[in-house]
């Protein structure tokens, strides 16, 4: 291996860092260190550029590879953006859930936990807009076949109000519950359909 | 309460008459068993015009086919809302009785059945449109037509996510950049375009529901639906037909 670089090199292991986390279906830890590296390879092409008198080929290069590197940097955080809010919707909105996982929270930058506090928020706005009749951050994978589930707690979640009255659900029990009250539950990992 | 009585379910429902066993009996039947049944067999005759939850399932099948997003159909969705709701207190008066019979809770297990998988309609409806405005929404904040199509909570979504993602990138990227690389509308030759606008040239498959007048194919010749009549298409060619709503996508 030669220690020979071409200019967005770097923007391109952000990329395929994209990639792998798409073909892996996995959100990867924050690259703090390879962003910073291309938002100085940025700077030092900007200090080539600078003084420039007339357009000559090189400044071309250079130019491009500006240009390259900026929509690398950007497709590489709206791809992470993209996933988070995959998740969140697949927690059925629960943030204060996913934000207490540890696994999840070493994974994110600061800014990108600022970002799902106020995407979260942004949504909740728009669901008060129907919560006397639905809640729109509930399952919409499989359309409901029955009224009621059988499920295995999974883990311990408490005393849960439904239309039988409140129940507490402990680890192992099963319980035949109105899926509209326990649904993000399921989602959520403490129950488990039987 | 008598449960032979005959107006059971439309005592059920308050409005216009429209009770979940109606729209349960004049549903669409699930064709996926015989393709090889054309929809528009002699026998069926679509003359009754079409219930709220007809109109609403039409609306999102063209929804999640559409790469753009349609008109919103505000009038339609608070109509069912309202009912989704009556239906439920009516329900649970009816459950907290206690002189209701076997067979009562019986037909009550079936409205609330029913009443859920509307729900599931209206939802997944609802979080298609979501999933596109936030797809498009830089786009949809720069254009005044496209906010036109859409309910005003979904406008102030769409601003709040274009603010956010703005803000989000600022603060990641942009700010750190040398000051001359800090804009998010760079209009660069043979590179594409900053903001994502919807995919019109997709392909979609219609099906006319009327006779339509002839539309444009992108080779110059023009196509002439006849009911019953099922295209596959570039999205824009049908646009104005699915606006219309003299087709529909399938």
């Amino acid at each position: 291996m030669t220690d020979t670089r071409q200019f967005g090199d770097l923007a391109t292991q952000l990329i395929l860092e994209s990639r792998r986390s798409t073909l892996a279906d996995t959100l990867l830890k924050y690259n703090d260190n390879l962003v910073r590296s291309v938002i100085r390879e940025q700077r030092d092409l900007e200090k080539l550029t600078e003084g420039a008198e007339e357009v000559s080929p090189a400044l071309l290069i250079y130019q491009t590879a500006i240009i390259r590197n900026k929509r690398c940097l950007l497709a590489y955080h709206k791809h992470r953006m993209d996933r988070l809010r995959d998740m969140y919707w697949a927690a059925g909105g629960a943030l204060p859930h996913i934000l207490s996982s540890q696994d999840i929270r070493s994974k994110l930058s600061p800014h990108e936990v600022d970002f799902l506090r106020q995407y979260s928020s942004s949504v909740m706005d728009y669901r008060a807009e129907f919560s006397n009749e639905l809640d729109i951050t509930a399952s919409i994978t499989h359309p409901p076949k029955d009224l009621h589930v059988l499920v295995r707690v999974v883990r311990d979640c408490g005393v849960i109000q439904t239309e039988l009255g409140s129940i507490d659900f402990q680890k192992g029990q099963r319980f035949m519950v109105r899926r509209a009250d326990i649904e993000h539950l399921i989602v959520q990992g403490y129950l488990e359909e039987v | 309460m008598d449960t032979d009585d005959p107006d059971f379910f439309s005592r059920l429902a308050r409005g216009d008459g429209n009770t979940f066993e109606d729209l349960l009996r004049n549903a669409p039947r699930d064709d996926d068993g015989n393709p090889a049944q054309p929809r528009d067999v002699p026998f069926y005759v679509e003359e009754e015009p079409e219930t709220p939850l007809q109109q609403l399932i039409r609306r999102w099948v063209n929804e999640r086919h559409s790469p753009d997003v349609l008109p919103t159909e505000e009038d339609l969705l608070s109509r069912l809302l309202d009912h989704i709701r009556s239906q439920s207190e009516t329900v649970q008066l009816l459950r907290s009785d206690p002189s209701s019979s076997e067979e009562e809770h019986f037909r009550i297990m079936f409205v609330q059945t029913e009443v859920e998988r509307v729900k599931f309609i209206v939802r997944s409806y609802l979080r298609t449109r979501l999933f596109k405005i936030e797809k498009h929404a830089r786009y949809i904040m720069t254009n005044p037509d496209v906010q036109q199509r859409l309910s005003q909570s979904e406008v102030d979504h769409a601003r709040r996510f274009a603010r956010l993602t703005d803000q989000h990138f600022y603060n990641t990227v942009l700010q750190s950049l040398p000051e001359s690389q800090q804009t998010l509308d760079d209009r660069i030759l043979f590179v594409p375009s900053m903001i994502t606008e919807p995919d019109k040239t997709r392909a979609v498959f219609v099906r006319a529901r009327q006779n339509c007048p002839p539309v444009r194919l992108p080779d110059g010749t023009a196509l002439e639906m006849q009911k019953g009549h099922i295209s596959l298409t570039p999205y824009w060619v049908v646009e104005e037909l699915v606006a219309r709503g003299e087709v529909e996508l399938v």
